[in-house]
């Protein structure tokens, strides 16, 4: 497998008040071009810690982060988070200028001159993607947890990098809102070419999605196993093989 | 809301009703209690000639230069705060200072600084707003959500592109309330500076007109006066700002 974004023993430790504490220890992960990776563990096993090394939000104690072979250093428009929470949206915006928010970042990044019209036309076509086209001017808080996730997944689309990293993005939203959410990720992934590195501790939500399935543990936090991930799309959920695949997960987890 | 206003406008009427039967009574001398009637003739009287209006826009424009100025001190300062420690201890230990101290007492000291024209109320109004306005809007500044910090490294913005596009409208709810609080307290420091300052010209704002209606023992001027004072007061704070308040952070959702 020839390794396009990897990880090289990665070590991150915290200071508590009582001493410091390994957040994660010894992290080595290789992912290649628009794999669809999940990491999946419980809460405290350093998954959004390790997430947030890999957006250049904070450093690793030890190791290297590297993409094509150079390494990566800070935080850029290659590798966009988006966060569970609701207030990652702009309030004093509308959905439209939330989205052209992220287009016009990624021009001036690439050092490109855009017209406002070309912003707007670029803004619309990322808010249709996610169906949201009707919405454009809204402001957030007139939005549904589900609505307001869309359009932060339309800004992270429109920042147009390679790389996407999802923070339980769908944490906070009602299951069936959920499912919708995760279905049109899918889609979306299958559309354009896009690497994404999806954290969560729902094991449904990483069986569906991804194509492999990194297993986290805590205390300290370190990778348990990489799981491949070979169901055929589209995935249904009720289906033998899913939940088989649930289960060994599960018990993966459990032990 | 609408009922609240007519609530309120029939309380006005009442109180105004109690009022006037007490001048009527006869239960007080005229010339120490005047009548409705008597306040709204000296009223306009004052606006037919002129000087009420003069006093008016004297008042008005020295506290809205005031406030201007104020606000784009402040904003300089608690932006320069925000970003660098050094400048946030200097800047905190100068607010917590000057914060407490009543524009009043400074007054001594600026007539013999300033004199007694302009620049002496100017001063006293920049000091009652610009304190207040700093704490504000650097409590606004540290209480934007982190994401906010986490997505301006992500999508590279610089220092100035973080400022305007996420630290200021963000803390937009916090520089607001600082307003309110700012005219609130500059309006008053305003009438007792004008007072104790006084004319330049005979033009010396409501504060003045006020204290000089009171050297002629002119009541019903007096009262004049403070009905102005009152209804500027209210408009401000009730749509001034209630509007302000409407055309941004309400609309917004940032405030209920």
């Amino acid at each position: 497998m020839k390794s396009y974004l990897e990880l090289k023993n990665i070590d991150k430790s915290f200071k508590t008040e009582n001493g410091r504490k390994t957040a994660l220890k010894n992290i080595n992960l290789q992912l290649k071009q628009n794999e669809f990776l999940t990491i999946l563990g419980p809460s405290g096993c350093g998954k959004s810690t390790l997430l947030k090394i890999i957006a250049g939000f904070i450093k690793a104690d030890q190791g290297q982060l590297l993409k094509n072979n150079k390494r990566l250093d800070g935080a850029g428009l290659d590798r966009i988070m988006l966060f569970q929470d609701f207030e990652q949206l702009f309030s004093w915006q509308k959905v439209i200028d939330n989205v052209a928010f992220a287009v016009k970042a990624a021009a001036k990044n690439e050092k490109k001159n855009l017209t406002k019209a070309q912003i707007k036309k670029k803004a619309q076509k990322y808010l249709s993607e996610v169906k949201l086209e009707d919405y454009q001017n809204y402001y957030p808080h007139q939005l549904s947890g589900g609505m307001k996730q869309r359009a932060a997944l339309a800004r992270t689309l429109a920042a147009e990098g390679e790389i996407m990293l999802m923070d339980e993005p769908f944490g906070s939203v009602d299951s069936q809102t959920r499912q919708e959410l995760q279905r049109l990720l899918v889609k979306l992934w299958q559309e354009e070419a896009r690497t994404i590195i999806f954290v969560t501790h729902d094991i449904r939500e990483a069986v569906f999605l991804s194509e492999r399935i990194v297993l986290m543990q805590n205390e300290p936090g370190e990778i348990l196993e990489i799981v491949e991930n070979k169901l055929p799309r589209p995935r249904r959920r009720s289906s033998g093989e899913f939940n088989q695949l649930f289960e060994q997960l599960q018990s993966r987890l459990e032990s | 809301m609408k009922n609240k206003y007519w609530q309120r406008l029939l309380w006005v009427v009442f109180l105004a009703l109690i009022w006037q039967l007490t001048a009527l009574s006869g239960a007080f001398s005229k010339m120490i209690f005047p009548g409705l009637d008597q306040i709204f003739l000296a009223l306009i009287e004052s606006f037919k000639d002129g000087t009420l209006i003069k006093q008016i826009g004297f008042s008005l424009s020295i506290i809205i230069q005031g406030l201007f100025l104020a606000a784009a001190a402040a904003l300089i300062l608690a932006l320069t705060a925000y970003f660098s420690t050094a400048a946030a201890g200097l800047i905190d230990t100068l607010t917590a200072l000057a914060h407490p101290l009543p524009g009043i007492a400074l007054m001594p000291l600026i007539l013999i600084w300033f004199g007694s024209g302009r620049t002496a109320i100017l001063i006293v109004i920049i000091h009652s707003v610009l304190w207040p306005l700093i704490l504000n809007l650097s409590t606004g500044f540290n209480s934007i959500p982190e994401i906010y910090t986490l997505i301006a490294k992500n999508y590279r913005l610089n220092k100035f592109e973080f400022m305007y596009k996420i630290l200021i409208p963000a803390s937009l709810p916090y520089f607001i309330s600082g307003l309110k609080i700012a005219w609130a307290r500059s309006w008053r420091a305003l009438i007792s500076a004008e007072m104790l300052f006084g004319a330049i010209n005979s033009l010396g704002g409501l504060g003045w007109y006020i204290f000089q209606k009171r050297v002629f023992f002119d009541l019903p001027g007096v009262f004049a006066g403070i009905i102005v004072i009152i209804v500027i007061g209210v408009t401000v704070e009730d749509f001034i700002f209630k509007k302000l308040e409407a055309k941004t952070v309400k609309k917004w959702g940032m405030l209920k």
